[in-house]
């Protein structure tokens, strides 16, 4: 573990500093020699230096969850599609759907 | 009879699987029982919306697989679920303890965490899920209200648009994933103004233009503060937004007293009065 995740983790479990001001965490971080991108990251109050020192991409947090009715071709919904204009002539029996699902 | 009683999941090769939530902010959150369960694991599969929570992750166990790398640009989300789902299970089948780890809480707006859990059941193995903090926690904690005061509804937000859903204005209303309304197509990460326009317009029926409209992302590291906005209905469509972010709207009328059942409540007081009495 880099010292940088060590002092986040610091950070996040100590209820002084976790709610410190920037100019309190600097001095602390001042303290335990912490890495210039971690002082600019607390500065700014955003993680971007932290990618920089360690090298890894934002993630875009992806929700999980889609919505029914979401479609897709794997989806699994809870409710069915929305209904589809009825055809003039009648049609051939619609294929078996999967049980449906909230994704 | 045996002094020692052979607990299923300590019988060796027979694979167990924990669902953990990491919690929202990095140090802050994460359960002993949940550290545990990561700790005794013997492979870790890590679906995080931070790679710093991903680096420290790392710290706590030697084998972190990631699962970020299995997403890819135009490739159907859910069939990136279903990989990490055989992920889980083909370690699971191989005799692991497998520990899948999930950003807030594992049963929240997460489809994999509850499938693998269900799958793993059906084939005999022990699964279970371990709560975490969720965006939905830290909110309530950031913006200062208590769900339980006016009533809080919950919606993924493009349901208000795919379903008929009924919104009560008494009480909170609260929309997830408005950064991707409407977003039918699954390589997608956002969707543009005019998508937001259609969720605008479907609140506009239960709301005012110019209703209070919150919009709240939670800290992930412990250096961050929560980002609050505060805009106005109708500017909701032109805002900037992530997925992550989470728009609450405040109640918007008054909670209205249903006499009906107001009075047949004061019989049944009277009644019960009248009992006590003899």
């Amino acid at each position: 573990m880099t010292d940088t995740i060590k002092l986040l983790v610091a950070i996040g479990s100590d209820a002084s500093l976790r709610y410190a001001s920037p100019d309190e965490l600097k001095c602390v971080l001042e303290q335990a020699q912490a890495s210039v991108e971690l002082t600019l990251a607390v500065e700014l109050g955003n993680g971007a230096p932290l990618r920089v020192e360690l090298c890894i991409q934002q993630v875009e947090q992806v929700p999980q969850m889609h919505a029914p009715g979401q479609g897709g071709e794997e989806e699994e919904a809870d409710v069915p599609p929305p209904e589809q204009p009825k055809p003039d002539r009648p049609s051939p029996p619609p294929t078996k759907r999967g049980r449906s699902r909230r994704g | 009879m045996s002094d020692t009683i052979p607990f299923p999941s300590n019988v060796p090769g027979r694979g167990r699987l924990a669902c953990v939530g990491l919690g929202m902010t990095l140090g802050s959150h994460l359960t002993p029982l949940a550290r545990s369960h990561i700790a005794q694991a013997d492979v870790v599969f890590a679906a995080l919306s931070d790679a710093i929570a991903e680096e420290w992750l790392k710290s706590m166990h030697p084998d972190v697989r990631s699962l970020q790398p299995y997403y890819a640009e135009g490739k159907p989300r859910m069939r990136t679920y279903r990989e990490w789902v055989a992920l889980m299970m083909a370690e699971l089948r191989a005799g692991k303890r497998v520990c899948g780890v999930f950003y807030g809480h594992p049963g929240i707006f997460a489809w994999s965490p509850h499938k693998v859990i269900e799958q793993a059941r059906a084939e005999g193995y022990e699964a279970h899920m371990e709560p975490g903090i969720s965006a939905e926690d830290c909110l309530y904690a950031d913006l200062g209200f208590d769900p339980g005061r006016y009533g809080c509804q919950h919606f993924e937000a493009s349901q208000l648009l795919y379903c008929e859903r009924r919104i009560d204005p008494a009480g909170y209303l609260v929309l997830w994933q408005v950064g991707v309304v409407g977003n039918r197509s699954v390589g997608r990460l956002d969707t543009g103004p005019a998508y937001r326009a259609l969720l605008v317009e479907r609140l506009g029926q239960d709301y005012p233009p110019d209703h209070e409209v919150i919009i709240y992302r939670g800290a992930t590291l412990p250096i961050e503060r929560p980002r609050i906005r505060r805009i106005i209905l109708r500017e909701l469509a032109e805002v900037s937004l992530t997925a992550e972010e989470t728009v609450v709207l405040p109640p918007a009328v008054t909670l209205q007293p249903n006499r009906a059942m107001l009075e047949r409540l004061q019989v049944l007081d009277a009644k019960g009065q009248g009992v006590a009495a003899v």
